[in-house]
């Protein structure tokens, strides 16, 4: 009987299947978008991935407070993204939808620009570390020993831990990566779309020692993170996030989160967003109260990538240990924010707050594209100057402070 | 004050200029003499499979021709044309196929797909990024006009899930598609005018 009422239930989807084909499934950005905003014509806008020159750029438009000198460092890295310096002083620089890894050498004021890797999945996330340099793909981390040594010609990577994406799902596929202070690899393994439910090890920051392979979790409800730092004094984890889109213009904020010393905290998603605004779906039976708060609201959709503190020696003392914060602008938004590189301080009480640092990328908030450019990534520099990626233009700039 | 305005002007200007002589059409043109064998002596191709260039968003074509020579994109004829060129020329060849005049289609649609057409165009976010009228922006094509067994060979590919996309976008949005549904979407589109 049972098999019988089994092959009844198949008769009757694959009928149901003829007469009325699936619905489509949307494009992963589209996901979670309501039909009150189906006319919308907002999309993401994709970079330039042959990059453009900076000659044919209003470079010298950008703006940064005085004292201090914004200039174009190296460029012809198509889609460059995530940063990482080398003891040498390389900087190795990554893309995420493209293939490559590169590596930009300074000779003596001229920047040569060579191709490390081709051929990755996705390879975004890069970190530097006692002369490895270690890769993630959307699936895997590889270390590379000595790349330094051997930046003509690299020998083959060891994988460190693999089969980190076995359903490649579509959304948040691209990783961050960064070596903590206790030396294990920090990454995150983003929602695999818009506003769906993650399985258990998705929208999450996740840790690996390399020494291992052994995987623990580091934070929970995460939506995606492609920024982390970690506080030069306090050695506690800092990190950016992206909030969900089509909830409207302002709602939610992306964010600025703290993971306290020993916890593992679960920031909402995608239950409650920005620590007070339950999801109008996945909210419906839960509570805010139940989740932890972010330490800051960056503004919606504005995109928050890059996050890194300021331990230089350059840039006037109230900027040491400062945390820099590249926003790649919002795409989800009528009227377009973000686009700037912003600096937050932190008040006797630890508590951060936010402001431009270099702005002008942006040149009309309501335009498709509204900017020529956006920052991704941010590097400080062994003499205290401040890198930072555009991946619309495969270009890195250099922030210098003179007296 | 006279003294800024006048360099605030001369900076306007300098500007001005760097921006129209950025990616080099002329350049472009060179490089293109390879290309018109098969996409037209204008850019306008008369092939049913091969797509028609002239008029094309710029960062579209530079798009594409960076998927084939990084292999994301294969092809037998394009990906060696594109094995060899660099970043700047394809930005010269964006610019010079990008600024070419796209001819009316001579393609004639079906009144019944015609007719059709403008609504499964909707149904299926064609236009959500292709624009209202199809003719491409940014990294995306203008699909008005282009040749109809182009057309088709790329949606049953995205369908299929073996023509490369940027970010997965066309490969969703194709799942929702049957071959009918494929042979009205080409028919119409490729009737379209292309201005």
């Amino acid at each position: 009987m049972r098999f019988a009422i089994v092959v009844v239930a198949a008769a009757f989807t694959a009928a149901q299947a003829q007469d009325k084909p699936a619905a489509a499934p949307p494009p992963s950005w589209q996901q979670g978008k309501p039909q009150a905003q189906s006319e919308s014509t907002l999309h993401p806008f994709a970079p330039h991935l042959t990059g453009r020159a900076s000659k044919e750029l209003p470079v010298n438009t950008l703006k940064v407070p005085a004292g201090f000198k914004v200039e174009v460092w190296a460029e012809g890295i198509p889609e460059a993204r995530s940063l990482a310096l080398g003891d040498k002083g390389t900087v190795f620089v990554s893309n995420r939808l493209s293939k490559s890894v590169y590596a930009v050498v300074d000779n003596g004021g001229k920047r040569e620009v060579k191709t490390l890797f081709t051929g990755l999945d996705a390879p975004n996330g890069i970190a530097f570390n006692k002369g490895t340099l270690y890769v993630a793909e959307r699936g895997r981390i590889t270390r590379y020993d000595g790349i330094e040594n051997q930046l003509d010609k690299p020998a083959e990577g060891k994988v460190v831990v693999d089969n980190l994406d076995p359903s490649r799902a579509a959304g948040h596929f691209w990783k961050f990566l960064a070596m903590g202070p206790d030396g294990k690899l920090y990454f995150n393994i983003g929602a695999p779309g818009n506003i769906v439910m993650p399985n258990y090890t998705q929208a999450s920051i996740m840790r690996v020692d390399p020494a291992n392979g052994v995987l623990e979790t580091v934070a929970r409800g995460v939506r995606n993170s492609v920024g982390f730092d970690w506080h030069p004094k306090t050695r506690e984890l800092w990190f950016t996030n992206h909030g969900r889109d089509w909830l409207g213009d302002d709602s939610p904020n992306d964010t600025l989160h703290r993971v306290a010393a020993k916890t593992v905290p679960n920031f909402g998603y995608p239950f409650c967003h920005q620590g007070d605004t339950l999801d109008p779906e996945y909210g419906k039976n839960r509570s805010c109260a139940e989740f932890a708060k972010p330490a800051l609201k960056l503004g919606a959709h504005i995109a928050p990538l890059g996050m890194r503190f300021y331990t230089g020696k350059m840039f006037p003392a109230e900027y040491q240990n400062n945390a820099f914060i590249a926003m790649h602008g919002s795409w989800n938004r009528t009227t377009k924010q973000g686009y700037n590189v912003m600096r937050v301080t932190f008040d006797e009480k630890g508590q951060p707050k936010m402001q431009p640092f270099v702005t002008g990328f942006m040149t009309d908030e309501k335009a498709d594209p509204p900017m020529w450019g956006r920052p991704v990534d941010l590097l400080v520099m062994k003499d205290g100057s401040l890198l930072f990626s555009d991946d619309y233009n495969g270009i890195l700039y250099r922030v210098t402070y003179k007296k | 004050m006279h003294g800024l305005g006048a360099a605030a002007s001369a900076v306007a200007l300098f500007l001005f200029c760097s921006i129209a002589f950025g990616a080099d059409a002329e350049a472009g043109k060179i490089k293109a003499q390879v290309c018109a064998t098969c996409h037209g002596n204008d850019g306008n191709s008369t092939e049913p499979a091969i797509p028609s260039l002239a008029g094309q968003p710029a960062q579209a074509i530079a798009t594409q021709l960076f998927q084939f020579r990084e292999g994301n994109r294969k092809n037998p004829q394009m990906s060696p044309m594109a094995a060899n060129l660099s970043n700047a020329d394809m930005n010269n060849l964006a610019e010079y196929y990008g600024g070419l005049k796209a001819a009316p289609p001579k393609h004639r649609s079906a009144p019944a797909n015609a007719a059709a057409g403008p609504e499964l165009t909707k149904k299926f976010n064609c236009t959500q990024c292709h624009g209202p009228a199809l003719l491409g922006q940014q990294q995306m094509p203008r699909l008005a006009g282009q040749q109809l067994e182009y057309l088709r060979v790329q949606l049953k590919g995205f369908k299929a899930g073996t023509r490369a996309d940027m970010d997965g976008n066309m490969t969703s949005a194709a799942q929702a598609l049957n071959d009918k549904d494929i042979e009205v979407l080409v028919d119409y589109i490729a009737g379209l005018g292309a201005q």
